[in-house]
């Protein structure tokens, strides 16, 4: 969330419930959604940091609103960010390490394992589908999402067969 | 059933040339199996319904003028009799043509063996002059009633009245005179008789020969033809011209099948994958096969149909023989039913064979899968490595691979290729042998080129100088012509003596020698088969009241009489009889001397006594089987181009496939083109080569059979000339190559994606 | 309205004999959209072929609509393909030398439909698949996507009951995937039954119930309720942490 939050920024100064909005309007309905005050506290927690400068601006019949701007600071920290590759352990599902261990533990069936998963992102496919169609046809941003989450857990249903298969030959 | 239609039309469109060649290549061999069926009608029939009309008489006996021949009508078997009737042999002229004839004197219209009359009218006793000639004497005369005929050496005239059919043999210059009837006060020097029995089982014919020779004693008769004799040679060369268009018409037609056999399965091997689809939408096994089946019964039932249309309407227009005898043909009961059977027949074999090979394509599963790699194909022979590691071009080696390397599929490819090729062999074969009779005579039986009579006016020295004086004579051979009774004494044959001793005849031997001893002759063919002999064999026979027994030393090629003559020398005969003295001379002519020519300055040296004929050559009548042939080779081309069609299109298509890979190891378009067409090349060689090394031999087997059975006797077959053949080959191999190059070079530059797309 | 009980099917082809089907038991309702997943040469294809007729079981039985067609002659299949089922295939699903019209009219043609209502048939079909301007043209000149929307209305001409399709976004880009994943549906919901094999995810997904095909086995039968089992509000696809 952090960065993501200096990058709005990088175009000018916003508070927080500006920010807000921008995401939810980039994101389109692949915006996860968070509550408003996980962003307060980030963006709470950038100012310390010093990445952020608030100023207090006040408004008449409501409370001040604080309006964010980057610092220098913060312009490095989002250089650095987009210079660096993403490198993430490619399987982070605790489904793996279920089935690895079910055997072992006597408490369940490796099959029924792979059987209830498979359902699970078949259904979470559908979902999925369903997102797309409602989705608004030119926010490419939220439909390329929305298709890299579909393309990974093809991956992962292929993977699960994989498993499958492996598992069946030692039967 | 719509569905159906939808198919095959829209499957027309795309094969349209097949279609095409499929129709015109049946529609040629109905053609020519019509025109078969159309000779073979006119050769029996119109004798069969002359002799039928006129009540023909089934034995003609010629006998001395002393002779009894009142005895015959009582003879066991005879119904009644047609004369006796005293003849006069004499020479008439017409037009400036001269003709050898037999004077009849006929009192009233016979009752057996009556003239039917096509021109003019009978005999009538207020003129005394008047005669009737046969039609086959009046066409050579080119005598019309109102004519008059002039008797050379002699001044009397004749005037024809009239002109009829008859049954008996026609006449046929220097061998069988021609007929006339005339009253029997214009047969002044009667030199004999002549009578016609018509009996009551025609069977029995043998018999009744036997029994009229004991009753009239051996030396009294003189001459006898039956009617078996006069049929078969009112039939002769039409006999032969229906049999070749029938024998060709038949191959023709197998080769067409498997023309189509083979077009049709290469044709769903290709479409293996529509096939499935169809089957996979809903068609049943039963109507894919229908689909093929009724495609090509249409194609060819069109075919047929034009044909008949076409004989129908302008078979008659045809010039020659062939026309006659279409138009002879179309007015004979039984025409329709053939006309009929014979197209329905033909469609029916080609839906036959289409049948076969339609019915794999109902066995294709339902499944639309890749289509399987050709099942053929096999790794690169050791023969192929090595010549691709001499550097030979590699297109031409794989080419070559391709062609022989699916064992069972190239093999039918190239036997089915070979087929028609070896037809057309067995019709070049044919033509050359009808050439011969024309360009080297003296090879089948004809060394002589004129033969001379004298009707008495000149001595035999004056005759032999005035022909030894022509410098274009080569060798002038004395001979003589009698008949003879056979042993059994039921017919007679001629027994010619040619040639003497210091001057022996120049034979054309199939086998055995010449005849150089004493008692020594030479038969032809049809002699041996009548009398069951064979070389090698002695003989006796009877002429007059002598018996004469001749050891058959060589069997001659003898295109006269049937071959049913035996030739010895003149000594041997005068051995028997001194009396014999030569009736005619045989010439030999030198080379480029031209026989019309020396035949009219030897006539004028004659001051009319001298009679010259050209020694007919049995290929004059078969000038229309040039004609045939050129026409049966254009059917067996067309069948030889749809197989070749057929070939190039699987060839492609199975090439089809490879193109990438091939392109991927560094071949260029030009040399993928190569392969397809080297490889049609290959097969079109292998096919010309196995098509003339089968070709020939069995042209000479098929020839020398129709000879002997012909009776001039085997041996007179010849191959076409090896440029000929080399021409066939080439023209064939050439064909093939540029018919394969157009599709090829397509295939070969076609922009594929993948190679699945063109498997689809 | 099709059963199958006990389907064997093994293909003897050179080196061992491959088991395609083992003992398949399977039953799909009037409307139901059945799509059969799972690893290639598992024999997925072989059990829709045998569902369709295409091939015969080496044992089992099969009811369509009560009858009972596996003992059914080839010619018997054949008449019955043409009105009870409509068939699908990944590739070489159109005749090559007939146009995309006779294409789909073929099997209207087949099954005795007077052609003018066949034509109107046709023509509505492609106008649904947005393929109108087409119908002269050939298979070879169009693109995958348009074949497989051809061979669709050719599937559909006659309104089966039941549709098969066999991997029919198999050769197809995603694009070409999402279409036939829309037409799908769109026929699905008017009530049209389907059997879909598929390994593609997001084409299973469509389907009211995904058969998980194993070695010639069914290893899972689930239906497909979509119901997500996260916290509502979320859409499961990204995650912002921070």
């Amino acid at each position: 969330m952090r960065l993501p939050l200096l990058a709005l920024l990088a175009r000018g100064p916003a508070h927080g419930y500006e920010l807000k909005q921008d995401l939810e309007l980039l994101l389109g309905s692949a915006y996860p959604q968070p509550n408003v005050g996980q962003i307060y506290v980030t963006l709470g927690r950038l100012e310390k940091s010093g990445l952020i400068e608030g100023e207090d601006v006040e408004q008449s019949s409501r409370p001040n609103k604080k309006v964010y701007h980057l610092t220098d600071a913060g312009r490095e920290a989002l250089h650095a960010w987009f210079e660096e590759t993403e490198d993430e352990p490619r399987v982070r599902d605790e489904f793996f390490m279920k089935l690895a261990l079910a055997p072992q533990t006597g408490l369940a069936e490796q099959i029924a394992l792979i059987n209830k998963q498979r359902r699970q992102y078949l259904n979470t496919m559908r979902n999925l589908s369903k997102l797309a169609a409602a989705e608004n046809r030119d926010n490419r941003i939220a439909h390329l999402l929305i298709e890299g989450a579909m393309l990974h857990l093809q991956a992962d249903l292929d993977w699960l067969e994989r498993c499958q298969e492996e598992l069946e030959e030692l039967e | 059933m719509r569905a159906t239609l939808r198919w095959a039309h829209s499957d027309l469109r795309t094969h349209r040339g097949e279609a095409l060649f499929i129709t015109l290549a049946t529609a040629g061999i109905v053609a020519s199996l019509l025109l078969a069926a159309a000779l073979f009608g006119y050769a029996t029939n119109p004798w069969q319904r002359v002799f039928t009309q006129a009540h023909g008489a089934h034995v003609w006996i010629h006998t001395a003028a002393s002779a009894d021949a009142g005895r015959l009508a009582r003879l066991d078997g005879v119904d009644s009799v047609a004369g006796p009737y005293r003849t006069e042999s004499a020479t008439v002229s017409a037009h400036g043509t001269r003709a050898s004839v037999e004077l009849r004197g006929t009192p009233r219209l016979p009752s057996v063996d009556r003239p039917l009359l096509t021109a003019g009218h009978w005999l009538d006793p207020a003129e005394p002059d008047g005669v009737v000639l046969e039609s086959s004497l009046a066409r050579a005369l080119l005598a019309e009633p109102g004519d008059t005929l002039t008797l050379p050496g002699t001044a009397r005239s004749l005037t024809v009245e009239g002109i009829a059919d008859s049954a008996e043999p026609r006449y046929s210059p220097g061998e069988q005179p021609g007929l006339v009837w005339a009253l029997p006060s214009a047969v002044r020097a009667p030199g004999g008789q002549v009578t016609g029995l018509r009996l009551a089982d025609p069977a029995d014919t043998d018999y009744a020969v036997q029994r009229a020779v004991t009753v009239l004693g051996a030396g009294a008769v003189g001459e006898v033809s039956t009617w078996q004799q006069a049929r078969a040679e009112a039939q002769g060369e039409n006999r032969l011209l229906g049999q070749v268009l029938g024998l060709f018409g038949l191959g023709a037609l197998a080769a067409a099948g498997f023309a189509v056999h083979g077009a049709i399965g290469t044709r769903i091997r290709g479409h293996l994958r529509d096939i499935s689809v169809l089957k996979a939408i809903g068609f049943t096994p039963g109507q894919v096969v229908r689909i093929f089946l009724l495609q090509h019964l249409a194609y060819a039932a069109l075919g047929a149909v034009a044909a008949a249309a076409l004989t129908e309407a302008l078979g008659g227009r045809v010039p020659g023989r062939i026309g006659d005898a279409v138009d002879v043909w179309q007015g004979l009961p039984g025409h329709s039913v053939t006309l009929v059977a014979v197209s329905v027949g033909a469609v029916l074999f080609i839906g036959l064979t289409t049948g076969l090979a339609a019915w794999r394509a109902g066995r294709v599963p339902p499944v639309p899968v890749p289509r399987p790699s050709a099942a053929a194909g096999g790794r690169l022979t050791g023969l192929a490595r090595g010549a691709l590691g001499l550097r030979l071009p590699a297109a031409l080696v794989l080419g070559c691979h391709k062609a022989f390397a699916g064992r069972g599929r190239s093999l039918a490819g190239v036997a089915r290729l070979a087929l028609p090729l070896l037809l057309i062999v067995v019709a070049l074969s044919a033509w050359t042998t009808i050439d011969r009779f024309h360009s080297s005579p003296e090879q089948v039986g004809l060394p002589a080129a004129l033969t001379v009579r004298s009707d008495g006016g000149m001595s035999d020295p004056d005759v032999r100088a005035l022909l030894a004086a022509d410098s274009r004579v080569a060798d002038a051979y004395p001979g003589v012509e009698v008949a003879a009774l056979v042993p059994g004494q039921t017919g007679t044959i001629a027994l010619r003596g040619l040639g003497t001793r210091t001057r022996p005849y120049p034979y054309t031997l199939a086998e055995g020698r010449a005849a150089r001893g004493p008692d020594e002759a030479v038969a032809g063919q049809g002699l041996l088969d009548l009398l069951h002999v064979r070389v090698g064999d002695w003989v006796r026979m009877t002429v007059g009241e002598q018996p004469q027994i001749l050891h058959i030393v060589g069997r001659s090629i003898e295109p006269q009489n049937a071959g049913r003559v035996v030739t010895t020398s003149l000594d041997t005969l005068r051995e028997n009889d001194p009396r014999v003295s030569p009736a005619f001379y045989q010439l030999r002519l030198r080379p480029g001397a031209d026989p019309q020519r020396v035949a009219a300055a030897l006539t004028t040296a004659g001051h009319g006594h001298l009679d010259v004929h050209a020694v007919p050559n049995p290929a004059d009548g078969l000038s229309p089987l040039r004609a045939v042939v050129t026409g049966l080779i254009a059917v067996l081309a067309l069948i030889g181009l749809v197989e070749l069609l057929t070939t190039i299109g699987g060839s492609v298509r199975e090439g089809e496939r490879d193109v990438l890979a091939l392109r991927a190891i560094g071949m260029s378009p030009r040399q993928i083109t190569m392969i397809t067409v080297t490889s049609t090349s290959c097969t079109a060689l292998a096919a010309a080569v196995a098509g003339t090394a089968m070709g020939l031999p069995l042209a000479h087997r098929l020839i020398d059979a129709q000879g002997s059975s012909n009776g001039i006797g085997a041996g007179i077959a010849r191959s076409p000339s090896p440029g000929l053949l080399l021409l066939l080959g080439a023209s064939a191999v050439l064909g093939a190559a540029t018919l394969a190059a157009l599709p090829a070079a397509r295939a070969a530059r076609r922009r594929l994606a993948d190679t699945l797309s063109a498997v689809a | 309205m099709l059963r199958a009980e006990g389907l064997v099917k093994t293909h003897y082809g050179e080196g061992a004999p491959a088991h395609a089907v083992r003992g398949v038991d399977l039953s799909v309702a009037r409307g139901e959209f059945v799509a059969i997943t799972g690893p290639s040469g598992a024999g997925k294809s072989t059990l829709l072929h045998l569902l369709g007729g295409l091939q015969r079981p080496d044992e089992g039985s099969i009811w369509l609509d009560g009858e009972r067609t596996d003992s059914y002659s080839e010619a018997r299949w054949a008449v019955e393909r043409r009105k009870a089922i409509g068939i699908v295939f990944q590739f070489f699903n159109l005749v090559s030398n007939l146009s995309v019209a006779d294409n789909v009219e073929l099997p209207a043609l087949l099954a005795g439909v007077p052609p003018k209502r066949a034509r109107a048939e046709r023509e509505a079909l492609l106008a649904e698949l947005g393929l109108t301007g087409k119908e002269r043209s050939m298979p070879g000149e169009l693109s995958g996507g348009e074949q497989q929307r051809v061979a669709l209305a050719r599937a559909l001409v006659n309104h089966p009951p039941l549709l098969l399709a066999d991997e029919p976004a198999g050769s197809l880009d995603s694009k070409g995937t999402r279409e036939v994943m829309r037409l799908l549906s769109r026929f699905h919901g008017r009530g049209q039954t389907i059997v879909l094999v598929t390994h593609d995810a997001r084409l299973a997904s469509a389907a009211d119930r995904v058969i998980s095909f194993f070695d010639g086995r069914i290893a899972d039968d689930a239906a497909l309720d979509g119901t997500p089992s996260r916290k509502p509000g979320t859409s499961g696809v990204l995650e912002l942490r921070d």
